[in-house]
This record gives structure tokens, C-alpha cells and sequence, in this order.
């Protein structure tokens, strides 16, 4: 009987903890193989939850292309589809949303071959703009793969006699005018129209002021001067557009402004002053972030892909630092060369590493999802909508100064304003946290006016009338004092004329 | 003590007749001196912790009560030093005592006011701060033509003759803030030297 009862209890307990596991929800996770961090307002790395984990990657050996060699570029068209610009096997493979191949653009022979392009751009009605690198020119294919045209080199006196053409990126706006960035070009985008003609150059950085520059000017002779390395404004590396039609840059070579937003006319919208991109530690000390490639979603989000750190980088549109990904290795989610990045409608970052032949996915974490919903209400000034998600921001990561500032703004549009000078305190935004107290210094001014005054009139009372008879009062104790003392210590001031 | 209340009174009412009478001997102690700087470094750290946060430039790590102490005695005495040892040679008659106490003075105006001034970065928002730089700069100023007034009485300068001395006592402190900075690097060498040597004996034994 007793081991009957021993057997039932051993079995129970084995059940009952069997049950339990089951009852367990199960977790898997897989660490990523680089840590979050966002920069706080005192300019320093902070901890925070990544805002995007590896999701799979695209090589092509599975596919009817076979597999990619050295990819160059990643677009995403209008309809999701995805181009890969494959440009050591001369090629574009155009792949839909599953990643199925459903064209390869570049034909074998003729004037449709391709030699190692390194950009394309695809317009909304399915025409495919490569540039085609070696060969020197433009290539147009059709929403088929059909080769269209092409544009060589364009021959204008603007670009001079030693003008070389090697064209890696172009984008095309609403009046088919290309923009294309040619390596090692310093004055600016090509501007090229659909007759082939060059139209200009678009948004050049430029040569800022510099004393050591201009000393040498003064005090050089003509052959030191013939000597000096000849100063040149700095290239860009990529060019995108957004939906309202604002050129996006990166430039390479600069530890400040390397992220542009050009205005049609050219002018950078995105920066006041100097502003500083990248991580400045992340590569090493005394390494310049070189940025190869931009993105931007339709909320103005801003992801760019430094090549030093090998990391991706996402700003908002107003250049505050979101997330911070990647970075350089072997391990799924780091990047051996990385060449380009692109974005989807959905969110996913699609990063081509060239080292490796593939191309990279990334999605979004819920975090990430809630930081972009909350910073689009925030880009927009509706700051009431976006508190509540700000405040779960700040639920699941302290360290987001964006948050604190957000929420600020939220409670002084309602009039908050002792509250929001708290939040501003916590996002030490001087600025705006001397603004609200400005309104907080009216409002307690006009609740307690009455007090204030007689604060004041005692005040003025007691300096007019109670310390100088106070003063009356003592003055004879003190003298009768000193006199009394003065024969005995050598305390107290001899000659003095003022007694 | 009462003593020293006067004369910081004086200084402020009668700064002309305050340097005058600093030379008499038995006026002013060393010890006066040693009062009036304590006072300014604690009105310096009150001030500090005064100040309202939205005209705070430091975070509260980068502020050190060391380093404010420093900042305030040693281009004092530096002053003092290279003051009294530029306007000797010049024929100036101050003794090092009056030159010593009589600087000490000088920045009795900024012990008085600062915490006052800096009290109403409290009821201040920034675009007001003109007010605040200017009573700010007030005192700095009212500081340095103490300190400049001071060299002329002291000493019996003319005003070009006050000018020149000054801008040599200001050469002076660079050359012994390079001195000291030189000497602390050489000591530095020197007793790493001896250590290492000792180590390296005490290794071989």
C-alpha cells in the first residue's frame, strides 16, 4: 500500500510539474550582436532598446539569378519591389516582395550590356535608370527589362576639360531631369535632362571660411602657393528624394553636416549651424564617419549607413538621434562592407553588404514602432496626441531625452507650465525651460498679487525706516563700547576717518 | 574681526581713503586677508548653488569646490607676487603686506554682490539675462578698478606709469604659472625617476 501511495505521488508531482511547463509561455530570443544606444542632450552614449533586429538576408543562391557578386545598391520601387544592383556580375535583379527573381536587367550582348553598374533608380511607372559606372553613361531599360537609351557623357564647357564622368547614383524628379552623383565629383549633382543635356550643377557643398587659408594667402609666395594642396569642396556620396520633392545628401570627407536636406533651389534645410552625424567614438578616435547611403521614409525618418562604423543611423526629421544599429563583423546582423540601404513602405531597412553578396533585412522592434508613431506627432507639433505614447516610451527606456522634451511641450500647450518646467529640466532644454517659466512667473504673479505687494511695502518699510532707527538705537552701545575697550585692545581701527 | 567688517566698509564707501590708510603701519593684519578671500570663495559656492537652473552652464559633476578654490587664490597670489615684484623694482614704495591685503580687498565688492545678483537668475528668464551679465560685469569691473586703483595709491603711481606696471604683473603671472606648471612636470620626472631607480634596485637585489 505504501508504494502504491509513493508511486501515486511521485507520478502526481511529475504530471502537475509537466502541466506547468506547458502552461509556461514559451521564449525564444536570439541577442543581438550589438547593444542600442541613443545620445542624451549632454552629448554622451546612452544605453537604450534596439530599434531593429536582423530579420534575414537575400544572396541569391536560391534564386533563378544565382548569387550575387559584390552588390553596389539597393532600390525600392513604388510597388515594394526590390532592385538589387549586382555589380560584379554586371547585372540588376529585380525581385518582388517574397524575394522571387521576376527580371534580371543587363543584357548579354549589344548596347543593353552592363559593365559593374553601382546605381539605379526606378521610376513610378516601372523605367529603370542604371548607372552604368564603367561604361560611362546612363542606361534606360523598360518596365520589361528592355533596353530603352542611353546617355553618355554629357559635353558641356561648365564641366571643363578635365571633367571624368563615372557616374554611381542618380535619382530622377517629376520633370525627368537625373541627378546624378559622379565619383569624385566636387561641385555637385549632375543635373542632366531627359534630351541628355547637362543643366547645371545642384547643391555643391562649399569651401568654408578659414584663418589658417587665409594666412597662408597673405604670407605665402607664389611657389609655396604652387605648392599647396589645392582645397576642393567635398564630394557627395548619395543622393535621395523624399516625397516633397527636398534632395537628401550624403557627404563624404566631414566630421559636421555630413547629412543634408536640399531645398530645390539647394539649399541645406536640415541643419542650423554645425551639427554633428555619426557616432564619434564608434569607428575610433580621430575617424570621420563616411556616410554612403541615405534613406528617407514618408515622415521625414532619416536612416543613413556609415561605413566606418559600419553602423546604420536613424535621425527624425528634425535630426535628433532615434536609433543606432549594426555595426562590424561576421554575426548575422553586422556588416563586413557595407555599400547601400534602402527602406521599405513597411519599415524594413534593407542594407546591402558588399563583403559578404547579399543584402541584409532588418525590421522594426515594437519600441521602434512606438518611437517613430510618437516622433511623427511630435515632427508635426501635435505634441497632446504623442504625450501618451512619449510617456510609454519613457516606460520602456529612461534614457530618451526626446521624450522628456516632448512631453514638456505637451503640458506647456496646456498650459502646464510648472510640470513642463520640470520635463524640461529632465531634457536639459535651457531654452525652453526658461520660456515656461516665463509663463509659470506671470501666472504665480497674478495669483499672488496681493502678497507680493505687501511683501514688498514690509520690505521697503523695514530697509526705510526700521534699520536706520535700529541702527540709531545700537550706535551709542557700540561706541560707548569701543571707547570703554580702546585703552586695553589692539582690536578696533586706528585713524580711522570714517568713525 | 569687527575690524575687518570696517575696513571691508571702507573699501566699498571710500576705496581712495581705504588704500590710503593701509599704509599706515598697524591698520591692516595678514590676517585680514586670509577673512576676505574665505568670505569671497563661500559667496562663490553660494552664488553657484544659487544660481537658477535655466542660467546654469555646468552640470552639477563638472562644478568642483577644489577647483573654484583654485581659480580664485591662485591668480590672487600670483598677482600678488608678480604686483609687488614688478612695482619694487620700479620704485614702487608698497610693501608686500599692503600689496597682499590691499588685493584681498579688491574683491570685496564681488563677496557683497554676487549672491544678491545671482539670486535673481531665479525670478529671470533667459532672454532677461542682460540684466544679469550686466550687474555681473558691474562687479568685474568694480573689481579691477580696485585692483588698478590699488597699484596707483599703493605705490604712488602716475596713471601711465599704473598701466605699464599692471600689464607687466599680468607678463609676470603667465611667466609663473609657466614656471610652476614647468617645475611641477620636471618634480614629477624627478621623483618617478627615483621611484623607478628603487624599484628597479630592490628588483636585482
Amino acid at each position: 500500500m505504501k508504494h502504491v501511495f509513493k508511486f501515486r505521488y511521485v507520478v502526481s508531482t511529475a504530471m502537475a510539474l509537466l502541466m506547468l511547463l506547458l502552461a509556461l509561455p514559451i521564449h525564444t530570443f536570439a541577442a543581438t550582436p550589438y547593444t542600442g544606444y541613443t545620445i542624451n542632450n549632454l552629448r554622451q552614449d546612452v544605453r537604450s532598446i534596439n530599434g531593429y533586429v536582423y530579420e534575414g538576408s537575400i544572396d541569391g543562391y536560391n534564386l533563378a539569378s544565382g548569387a550575387f557578386s559584390a552588390p553596389e545598391d539597393v532600390f525600392i520601387a513604388e510597388d515594394g519591389t526590390v532592385f538589387v544592383v549586382d555589380t560584379g556580375n554586371s547585372r540588376i535583379v529585380h525581385l518582388d516582395k517574397n524575394n522571387n527573381v521576376i527580371k534580371i536587367v543587363g543584357d548579354a550582348e549589344g548596347d543593353g550590356m552592363l559593365n559593374e553598374p553601382k546605381g539605379v533608380f526606378v521610376k513610378q511607372d516601372g523605367t529603370i535608370y542604371v548607372a552604368d559606372t564603367k561604361n560611362q553613361r546612363i542606361a534606360i531599360f523598360d518596365q520589361d527589362g528592355k533596353f530603352v537609351k542611353a546617355y553618355g557623357k554629357p559635353d558641356n564647357p561648365l564641366l571643363g576639360a578635365t571633367f571624368s564622368y563615372s557616374p554611381s547614383k542618380l535619382l530622377v524628379d517629376k520633370r525627368d531631369y537625373m541627378y546624378v552623383v559622379s565619383d569624385g565629383n566636387t561641385q555637385g549633382l549632375l543635373q542632366i535632362d531627359k534630351n541628355g543635356q547637362f543643366r547645371g550643377f545642384y547643391g555643391a557643398n562649399h569651401v568654408g571660411f578659414s584663418w589658417k587659408r587665409l594666412i597662408d594667402k597673405l604670407i605665402a609666395t607664389d611657389e609655396q602657393k604652387a605648392k599647396l594642396a589645392v582645397v576642393k569642396p567635398l564630394e557627395f556620396s548619395n543622393a535621395v528624394q523624399d516625397n516633397e520633392g527636398f534632395i537628401y545628401t550624403t557627404t563624404l570627407g566631414t566630421e559636421t553636416n555630413q547629412l543634408k536636406r536640399l531645398s530645390p533651389v539647394g539649399v541645406d534645410t536640415l541643419n542650423i549651424g554645425e551639427r554633428r552625424y555619426g557616432g564619434r567614438f564608434d569607428a575610433g578616435p580621430f575617424s570621420v564617419p563616411s556616410f554612403l547611403d541615405i534613406a528617407v521614409d514618408k515622415d521625414g525618418v532619416i536612416t543613413a549607413l556609415d561605413l566606418q562604423s559600419s553602423k546604420v543611423y536613424q535621425y527624425d526629421k528634425l535630426g535628433n538621434l532615434l536609433f543606432v544599429f549594426g555595426g562590424l563583423g561576421n554575426q548575422n546582423g553586422l556588416f563586413v562592407t557595407p555599400s547601400a540601404l534602402a527602406q521599405s513602405e513597411g519599415g524594413t531597412v534593407y542594407i546591402v553588404d558588399k563583403g559578404r553578396n547579399r543584402v541584409d533585412m532588418f525590421r522594426t522592434t515594437p519600441f521602434a514602432d512606438l518611437v517613430h508613431d510618437a516622433s511623427r506627432l511630435f515632427v508635426d507639433g501635435r505634441y497632446k496626441e504623442a504625450e501618451g505614447m512619449w510617456n510609454e516610451v519613457l516606460h520602456y527606456n529612461a534614457n530618451f531625452d526626446l521624450a522628456y522634451l516632448a512631453i514638456g511641450k505637451s503640458l506647456y500647450k496646456a498650459e502646464n507650465y510648472k510640470e513642463a518646467m520640470t520635463y524640461f529640466e529632465l531634457a536639459r532644454s535651457r531654452g525652453d525651460y526658461s520660456t515656461a517659466f516665463k509663463e509659470y512667473r506671470k501666472e504665480y504673479i497674478r495669483d499672488n498679487f496681493a502678497m507680493i505687494c505687501l511683501i514688498l511695502i514690509a520690505l521697503f518699510v523695514a530697509l526705510r525706516y526700521l534699520l536706520p532707527f535700529l541702527w540709531r538705537k545700537a550706535k551709542p552701545l557700540l561706541s560707548a563700547r569701543r571707547t570703554a575697550g580702546a585703552g586695553l585692545t589692539k582690536e578696533g581701527v586706528p585713524h580711522d576717518r570714517n568713525v | 574681526m569687527i575690524a575687518t567688517f570696517k575696513l571691508m566698509r571702507q573699501v566699498l564707501v571710500h576705496p581712495i581713503d581705504f588704500f590710503h590708510d593701509i599704509q599706515e603701519p598697524g591698520r591692516i593684519k595678514w590676517r585680514d586677508a586670509a577673512v576676505v578671500m574665505l568670505l569671497t570663495y563661500i559667496a562663490r559656492m553660494v552664488a553657484i548653488l544659487a544660481t537658477g537652473y535655466a542660467f546654469e552652464t555646468r552640470e552639477p559633476y563638472e562644478i568642483s569646490f577644489l577647483h573654484e578654490f583654485i581659480w580664485l587664490i591662485v591668480p590672487w597670489l600670483t598677482w600678488s607676487v608678480a604686483n609687488w615684484a614688478v612695482s619694487a623694482i620700479l620704485e614702487g614704495e608698497g610693501k608686500f603686506k599692503e600689496v597682499f591685503v590691499g588685493s584681498a580687498f579688491a574683491f570685496v565688492p564681488y563677496m557683497v554682490f554676487i549672491v544678491p545678483v545671482t539670486l535673481l537668475t531665479n525670478v529671470i528668464a533667459l532672454d532677461e539675462d542682460s540684466i544679469y551679465s550686466f550687474l555681473i560685469n558691474l562687479t568685474i569691473v568694480w573689481v579691477a578698478w580696485l585692483l588698478l586703483l590699488k597699484v596707483k595709491i599703493i605705490n604712488d603711481f602716475e596713471l601711465v606709469k599704473m598701466l605699464w606696471i599692471t600689464f607687466l604683473s599680468i607678463v609676470g603671472i603667465l611667466i609663473i604659472w609657466f614656471v610652476g606648471i614647468l617645475m611641477f612636470g620636471l618634480m614629477n620626472q624627478l621623483i618617478n625617476f627615483v621611484v623607478d631607480l628603487f624599484k628597479e634596485l630592490n628588483f636585482r637585489r
